[in-house]
C-alpha cells in the first residue's frame, strides 16, 4: 500500500510535465492562457447562476414592453378587386377539417379552388378552429386581443358553428352517437339560445370587420339516415333559416347550405365517426362555397 | 497553496493533452450546423405558411388548444400544454415575438433543451476518466508516491474538472452563436424575452412576470446549466473514483443521465422520483415557468437536491481515494 505522506516544497514542479516530459516551452505557454480564460469562464458562469437566482426570487422592475399598438387593418373595400384573396377561418371541429385523413378540410380545399376560379392568389391567414367549440365560446374568443388582429386582415371569414350548441347536450358532454339521448324536442328547445348567440358572433365579427364577406356554413344532419334522429333535420332548417337571415341582414355575408349533401348518400361522405364529413364530404363543401362566391 | 494551483495546473494540462476538449468542439462543432440547417428548414418552411410571426403564433395556440380538447392526452400534458398557450397568449398580446429567428434566441434554446443531456454528456467526457484512467494506464502509482498528500491531489482534480466545465458550456454558446449567426443574422441580444410564469391550477399566473433582454436570458440560463454540469461532473468524478475501469463510470454515469430525462417524462405520479438528481438537472425550465416534471418541485427544491447530491458525491469521493488502497 502506498501512504500519503506528508510534503512541502518545489519538487512537484517536475510532476507538472510528469507524462509529457518533452514539450516544456509550449506548455508554460498554453498553461497562462487556458488558466486565465476558464477562471474567466468561471467568474462568467457564476455571475449568470447568481443573476438567475436574484431574477427567480428577487424580480427587478425588468424591460419596458411598449403597448402593443393596434395593428392597422388592411382589409377593406371590395374583397374580388384584391389581387391577393386572405381567408380567416373560424369555428369548430368542421373548419378543423376533423374526419378528412388528408388533413385537408373544407378550408384548404375551398382555397384551393379559390384560386382556380378567380384566377388570382389567394392564402389562408390562420385557421383559428377550435374542435368542439361553442358559439358561447365562440364569442369569448372573439373578445380576444389576438383574433381582432387577425380577423381585421381578412377578406373572407369561414365560419362554422352551432353544430356542438345543439348536438352537445350537456349530459356529460356526449354528443348523440355517444350515447346521450338526444331528442327532437330537446333539440328545438336549444335553438332560441343558440340563435342569441349567432346573432352576437355575428354581430362582434362585423366589429372586428366591417368590410370581410363573411360566409357561414349551414349546419346538416349528420343522423339523416336514423330514422328516430331524421327530425332533427326541421329543427336544422329552422337554424339555416335564422342564419340566412342574420346574412341578409348584414347584407355582405353568405349561408351555404350542406343539408342536401348529407341526405340521399350519407354514409358516402361522412367519415367513421358518423358526424364529421370525409375527404369527399368536404370537398363538395368546398365547391359550394366558391358556386357561393363565383 | 502554490503546491495546489500546480497540481491544478498539471491536471489541466493532462486534460488538455490528452485532447479531451478538443473532442468537445468537434462534437459541437458537427452538430450545430445541423441544427442550424433544420431549424432554418422549419424557419423557411414557416415563412411559405404564414404571413408573419404573429398568424404563425396564433396558429400555434390554436394548434394546442385544439389537443387539449382530445381526451387522450394525459392530465399532466394538458397543464403543461395550458400553460405554453397561456404564455403564448402572453406574448401575442403584447405583440412580443418568443422565438424571432436570430443567433441569440437559437442559442438560448440550444442551451435550454441542452441541458438535461447534452450538457452532461460533454462533461462526462472530461469528468469519468479523470481518476480511473489514471488506474488503467497505471500512473496512479506514480502520482500517489509523490510526496503529495492524497486529498490534494483529488482537490486538483476536482478544481481541474470546475474549470472545465465552466469553459465547455461558455463555449457552446459562444460556438452555437457564431455558427447559427451565420445563418440567422447576430443581432437580437436586446429583444425581450417574459420570464416568472407562475402556475396555478389551470391558469397562469401572470403577477411576477416581467421583461428581461434576450443576452440577460441567455446568460442566467448559462449559469443555471453550469450549475446543473457541475454536479452532474461531481457525480462522475465519484464514479471514477470507485469503479476501476473509464468504460464502467462513463456507461454508469450515461445511463443515469439519459434515464433522468426519460423519467421526467414519465414519472410525474412517482413523487418521491423528484429526489433524484437526473430529474433536478433541467433548471433552465424555472426560469420561464415552465410546469416542473413532479409536483412539488421549484427552483429553491431542485438545487437544495443537486447541491446535496454534489456535496455528498464529493464527500464520499474524498474519503474513498483517501483510504482505498492500490494493489496492482
Amino acid at each position: 500500500m502506498i501512504h500519503p505522506t506528508k510534503h512541502s516544497d518545489s519538487r512537484t514542479e517536475p510532476e507538472i510535465n510528469r507524462q509529457f516530459p518533452s514539450p516544456n516551452r509550449p506548455a508554460s505557454k498554453l498553461w497562462p492562457i487556458l488558466g486565465m480564460t476558464m477562471a474567466a469562464c468561471f467568474g462568467l458562469m457564476l455571475g449568470g447562476f447568481g443573476w438567475a437566482l436574484k431574477d427567480v426570487w428577487h424580480p427587478a422592475q425588468g424591460l419596458a414592453i411598449p403597448e402593443a399598438a393596434t395593428r392597422a387593418k388592411e382589409a377593406g373595400g371590395n374583397w374580388e378587386a384584391k389581387e391577393e384573396i386572405k381567408v380567416v377561418a373560424l369555428g369548430d371541429s368542421l373548419t378543423r377539417g376533423m374526419g378528412d385523413e388528408t388533413g385537408e378540410g373544407y378550408v384548404l380545399n375551398a382555397i384551393a379552388k379559390l384560386k382556380e376560379a378567380f384566377g388570382k392568389k389567394a392564402r389562408l391567414v390562420n385557421n383559428l378552429a377550435i374542435n368542439g367549440l361553442t358559439a358561447a365560446r365562440l364569442n369569448k374568443q372573439l373578445a380576444n386581443n389576438g383574433y381582432a388582429s387577425f380577423l381585421g386582415q381578412a377578406d373572407l371569414i369561414f365560419l362554422t358553428i352551432g353544430g356542438n350548441d345543439l348536438f352537445r347536450i350537456a349530459r356529460n358532454g356526449g354528443s348523440f352517437e355517444q350515447g346521450a339521448d338526444v331528442s327532437p324536442e330537446q333539440l328545438r328547445a336549444k335553438l332560441p339560445e343558440a340563435e342569441e348567440l349567432l346573432r352576437e358572433a355575428f354581430g362582434k365579427l362585423r366589429d372586428l370587420n366591417p368590410t370581410a364577406r363573411i360566409v357561414y356554413i349551414g349546419l346538416f344532419n349528420p343522423f339523416y339516415d336514423v330514422p328516430e334522429a331524421r327530425a332533427f333535420s326541421d329543427s336544422i332548417a329552422e337554424w339555416n333559416a335564422y342564419a340566412h337571415r342574420l346574412t341578409a341582414e348584414d347584407g355582405n355575408a353568405t349561408i351555404v347550405p350542406t343539408y342536401d349533401l348529407f341526405e340521399s348518400h350519407i354514409a358516402r361522405y361522412l367519415s367513421s365517426d358518423h358526424f364529421h364529413p370525409n375527404e369527399k364530404g368536404y370537398a363538395r363543401i368546398a365547391d359550394r362555397i366558391v358556386q357561393a362566391l363565383q | 497553496m502554490t503546491n495546489l494551483l500546480a497540481l491544478v495546473q498539471n491536471e489541466t494540462l493532462k486534460v488538455w493533452k490528452k485532447k479531451r476538449f478538443a473532442v468537445i468542439v468537434l462534437v459541437l462543432l458537427v452538430l450545430i450546423p445541423i441544427f442550424v440547417y433544420a431549424q432554418m428548414k422549419v424557419a423557411q418552411n414557416n415563412a411559405a405558411k404564414f404571413a408573419d410571426w404573429r398568424s404563425e403564433l396564433q396558429q400555434r395556440i390554436t394548434d394546442n388548444m385544439n389537443s387539449l380538447s382530445s381526451n387522450r392526452i394525459p392530465e399532466e400534458w394538458k397543464k403543461w400544454r395550458r400553460s405554453l398557450v397561456q404564455q403564448l397568449q402572453y406574448y401575442l398580446d403584447h405583440d412580443v415575438n418568443p422565438d424571432s429567428p436570430n443567433a441569440v434566441t437559437f442559442t438560448s434554446s440550444f442551451v435550454d433543451r441542452s441541458v438535461s443531456l447534452f450538457i452532461p454528456l460533454m462533461v462526462l467526457a472530461v469528468a469519468s476518466d479523470l481518476v480511473s484512467s489514471e488506474r488503467t494506464a497505471g500512473t496512479i502509482k506514480m502520482l500517489l508516491t509523490r510526496p503529495v498528500r492524497r486529498w490534494r491531489v483529488l482537490a486538483s482534480k476536482l478544481i481541474a474538472l470546475t474549470l472545465y466545465v465552466s469553459l465547455i458550456i461558455p463555449t457552446t454558446a459562444g460556438l452555437c452563436y457564431l455558427i447559427s449567426g451565420l445563418a440567422f443574422g447576430y443581432e437580437g441580444w436586446g429583444a425581450p424575452v417574459f420570464v416568472g410564469f407562475g402556475m396555478n391550477k389551470t391558469t397562469i399566473d401572470t403577477t411576477s412576470v416581467h421583461a428581461i433582454s434576450q443576452g440577460a436570458y441567455l446568460l442566467m440560463e448559462m449559469g443555471l446549466a453550469w450549475f446543473s454540469a457541475i454536479v452532474v461532473a461531481f457525480i462522475a468524478l465519484l464514479m471514477s473514483v470507485l469503479l476501476q475501469s473509464t468504460a464502467a463510470s462513463l456507461v454508469t454515469m450515461m445511463a443515469a443521465v439519459i434515464s433522468g430525462t426519460i423519467l421526467s417524462n414519465m414519472a410525474s405520479s412517482w413523487h418521491s422520483a423528484k429526489y433524484l438528481f437526473n430529474v433536478n438537472l433541467n433548471l433552465t425550465s424555472y426560469l420561464q415557468g415552465t410546469p416542473p416534471p413532479i409536483e412539488g418541485m421549484s427552483l429553491g427544491f431542485s438545487l437544495i437536491v443537486l447541491a446535496v447530491w454534489g456535496i455528498g458525491a464529493v464527500a464520499v469521493a474524498f474519503a474513498v481515494f483517501t483510504k482505498r488502497d492500490v494493489l496492482n
